[in-house]
């Protein structure tokens, strides 16, 4: 334990026994910041394990590795974890970690406020799974399209189980929300003016007023359900609105993507101008392109629902709303390319993942464009198309820049660097088994394959799916593999790793100016900040000292 | 776009580097980004959505091929600069002396990948605007030729018919709905209970069936054939098993079909008794023959 964490405050040491109270009780953002990540990285593998399981029951027609009501849990829990318990969590320990560091702060705003959101987090994890101990978890699509999970249809404790979890969650993300917003307004270090902020807070500020917004519709939505399920209501019942659910719902579930990808854009914006050697292109425009998308996502959510029959003006307004998001997505996409054009490229493992981002990420902005049509959406929703475009994106765009980011930070966090042989082999196989799992999954929802179908005949129509289907799940297990490589790699680097040194990759901001990993209290004395490169400017500065010293 | 004092000498400088080798270096990248189209060639795996057997499928069909060209040329050149980057930035075949130019944006550039996308936005969205006001509206009385009440339930679907009969289909071996060729056939969407989806792929989109109020739906099948489709929103355990089949006949053909469907279900208000099936419902046959099954209307048509 003494190599991972950073070195104890001080004044736990003499009141408990003092692995627990440093992990259980600290306040420390780093360590919390930890904790999130390695609940982000266990759900990430449980939820890996379900779609494992959700693989192998449709790698041939009729299958029956699970049954029909087993597999609606696994999709279900399958999309709740990865969703709520990996993504956004590992983004919020990240965020955790390095939004104070990179702003020249001591700590997050209010720290026991941070320690109570991480610690609700566990609990709403289990809440969750305790419905699979208590006769059958939410199997209604992580979603939970009332009626289908009003109790009429569903008299389980399962969807409660999942309400009361995701209530929870909800409100640990505003606490974390209001945090990061106040540690980013108030604790800035001298020099540090909003001009001057990283990306990666800037995209930090977006997420989290994004999350503070849409955080409580979801928590309402939930609450309403609850209403119907215990107290007889009718708000989404057969006899009330089934829709207005949906609504509730997606006004926070779209926004919800891109509280998933914004901190993604802004490690992106990070990474490309260090490893390129040249500034970023275009600050401002990225900074507006953020707030852009923001604005913009909040007007979007009914183009999940172009098929509940709604007016078709209405339908046209969400379908513009939703097209204009590739505008600000533009923007930040040909601002990194210009970032990287003619620069000096390391292809260091986080500016390879970086890069592969980019790559498939464009494929899901691309077929998103395809969605965004009312009329072509009525064909494609639904499918293993609309499949294939959220691992796109979500996979393919929110996961791909956790690794780039936890290539990249992690010999900040730990002192040390993983491995690069099994860094490359990592990549390598998570490009190749992402893309070959998700590429062809496409032509899946073009020939007619709903999603969320526990098994499909053989034979029925003209041509079966089981051919693709059993390609698919054995390029599932490239990525499992890639997975696993990883895990190791972070098991055995941590360790072992090579020590890396302060600022190993000659980095531009605030968190590589202290030690690795830094002190309890981040910084000795915080750099003078004067541009938003200052480790750079510090770097020029002892480079050009050192040059005239060296010719007088 | 500003560029350093040591830009064009250091452009130079990789312009004097051998052409073969870069190609060289390029071949295996090449090889990756054509893998996937060759793969899905080979396989005869389609690409593309159904060409649609009624006029508002095509339109989509129509549609995804329209988007699907600045789609592949944004593709094409997105993928191309970042291939660019890759095969020719990088600092080990640069050398570690090179300076990169240090920009920090140019607003014209930026205006330019501002308004371009938005453009290509606008005429993608007018496109499908139009699209949407000429398929998207529920079809008028006067247009209509005939309308089929269909009513979704866990796990199977009643079609209701204007001459005063019911089909009703459960589970894996669906009963058609039939229905004749040439004439736009109105389908009024119900739900008994949760949300279910009607969508038979090679016919049109998709529409759901909503507790509470009606949806609508229209198809004009130009050439007699069966299609198979199945519910698309999660419904229950019993989801997978809802299959859906549409059979289109010719227009005297489904005159004698539908007669045949009024004689039998007159004499008996219940179903048949003997129906095979574990559902209470009248179900249906193990061939997908239209006489299988029927049972009184539940409502005449408006």
């Amino acid at each position: 334990m003494a190599t991972l964490a950073p070195p104890r405050p001080k004044s736990y040491d003499d009141t408990f026994w003092k692995p627990i109270s440093l992990w259980l009780t600290t306040t420390d953002h780093k360590l919390i910041g930890i904790m999130y990540m390695t609940t982000g990285i266990l759900s990430f593998v449980v939820g890996g394990l379900f779609a494992l399981i959700i693989r192998l029951q449709l790698t041939t027609p009729n299958a029956h590795v699970v049954d029909a009501e087993t597999y609606n849990q696994l999709i279900s829990a399958h999309g709740t974890t990865m969703i709520f318990f990996f993504v956004t969590i590992f983004m919020t320990g990240i965020a955790n970690y390095f939004v104070p560091l990179m702003v020249g702060a001591r700590d997050m705003a209010f720290p026991r406020l941070n320690l109570l959101g991480f610690w609700m987090i566990p609990v709403s994890i289990i809440i969750y799974y305790s419905g699979f101990f208590t006769g059958g978890a939410l199997n209604a699509g992580w979603t939970g399209y009332a009626p289908l999970t009003t109790r009429q249809f569903n008299p389980g404790l399962g969807v409660d189980l999942w309400a009361l979890s995701l209530i929870v969650w909800a409100i640990s993300g505003i606490m974390a929300s209001t945090n990061f917003l106040t540690t980013i307004v108030a604790l800035r270090a001298p020099g540090m003016r909003l001009t001057r902020l990283p990306l990666f807070v800037w995209a930090q500020i977006s997420t989290s007023i994004l999350l503070l917004i849409v955080g409580a519709p979801l928590a309402a939505a939930l609450i309403l359900l609850e209403f119907d399920r215990q107290f007889a209501t009718n708000f989404f019942t057969t006899q009330g609105r089934p829709v207005l659910y949906q609504h509730l719902f997606w006004f926070f579930g779209h926004p919800e993507v891109y509280i998933m990808i914004l901190p993604g854009f802004g490690l992106i914006s990070e990474i490309i101008p260090v490893f390129a050697r040249k500034p970023i292109f275009g600050y401002g425009t990225m900074v507006a392109a953020l707030f852009g998308i923001v604005f913009l996502s909040m007007a979007v959510w009914a183009h999940h629902m172009f098929t509940v029959g709604m007016n078709i003006y209405v339908e046209t307004f969400f379908m513009i709303m939703t097209m204009l998001i590739a505008v600000p997505t533009g923007i930040k996409f040909f601002n990194w390319i210009a970032t990287a054009w003619k620069g000096s490229i390391d292809f260091t493992l986080p500016m390879k993942f970086a890069f592969g981002f980019m790559a498939t990420f464009l494929i899901g902005g691309i077929t998103g464009i395809y969605l965004s049509a009312v009329p072509v959406d009525t064909q494609l929703h639904q499918s293993y198309y609309v499949v294939a475009h959220l691992h796109y994106v979500l996979f393919g765009g929110s996961v791909m820049t956790i690794f780039a980011g936890f290539y990249y930070w992690f010999p900040k966090i730990t002192g040390r660097k993983l491995n690069e042989t099994l860094g490359e082999w990592h990549f390598w196989t998570v490009l190749i088994g992402f893309n070959a799992t998700f590429l062809v999954m496409h032509t899946l929802g073009l020939e007619g394959m709903p999603r969320r179908i526990a098994t499909y005949p053989g034979g029925f129509g003209e041509e079966g799916w089981g051919a693709t289907n059993a390609f698919i799940t054995v390029a599932s297990f490239l990525v499992a593999l890639s997975v696993l490589l990883f895990i190791i790699n972070v098991v055995t680097s941590w360790r072992n790793g090579e020590v890396a040194g302060d600022d190993p990759w000659e980095g531009n901001t605030l968190e590589w100016a202290t030690s690795s990993p830094p002190p309890p209290y981040n910084f000795d004395h915080v750099p003078q900040v004067r541009s938003f490169m200052p480790l750079r400017d510090q770097r020029n500065e002892r480079r050009s000292r050192e040059a005239e010293a060296s010719a007088s | 776009m500003p560029r350093s004092a040591d830009f064009y000498t250091e452009r130079v400088s990789y312009r004097s580097s051998p052409v073969l080798r870069r190609l060289l270096l390029a071949a295996p990248l090449v090889m990756i980004a054509l893998l996937p189209g060759t793969a899905l060639a080979a396989s005869g795996l389609n690409p593309l959505p159904p060409a649609g057997v009624s006029p508002n499928g095509r339109n989509i069909y129509n549609l995804y091929l329209g988007i699907s060209i600045p789609a592949l040329i944004v593709f094409a050149l997105v993928e191309g600069l970042l291939l660019t980057i890759v095969i020719r930035d990088r600092r080990r075949r640069l050398g570690p002396d090179y300076k990169p130019p240090q920009w920090h944006g140019n607003g014209r550039l930026e205006i330019i990948w501002t308004v371009v996308p938005l453009l290509l936005m606008v005429a993608i969205g007018t496109v499908s605007f139009f699209e949407l006001q000429r398929d998207f509206q529920r079809p008028a009385d006067a247009a209509t030729d005939m309308q089929v009440d269909v009513s979704g339930h866990q796990f199977g679907w009643t079609f209701a018919y204007p001459q005063g009969f019911a089909i009703t289909s459960d589970g894996l071996n669906a009963n058609p709905l039939v229905v004749p060729t040439g004439k736009l056939v109105r389908l009024k969407l119900n739900s008994e209970d949760v949300i279910h989806g009607f969508w038979v792929p090679d016919i049109s989109g998709k529409t759901d069936l909503v507790p509470g109020y009606d949806n609508y739906t229209w198809f004009k099948i130009d050439q007699p054939g069966e299609w198979r489709g199945e519910c698309t929103e999660l419904c229950g355990s019993g989801h997978s098993t809802m299959q859906l089949l549409v059979k289109a006949v010719s227009p005297s053909d489904f005159n004698t079909w539908a007669a045949q469907q009024q004689a039998a279900q007159a004499p008996s208000p219940s179903p048949p008794a003997g129906s095979p099936g574990p559902s209470p419902r009248a179900s249906a046959s193990p061939s997908p023959s239209p006489s299988a099954s029927v049972r009184p209307s539940p409502s005449p048509s408006s």
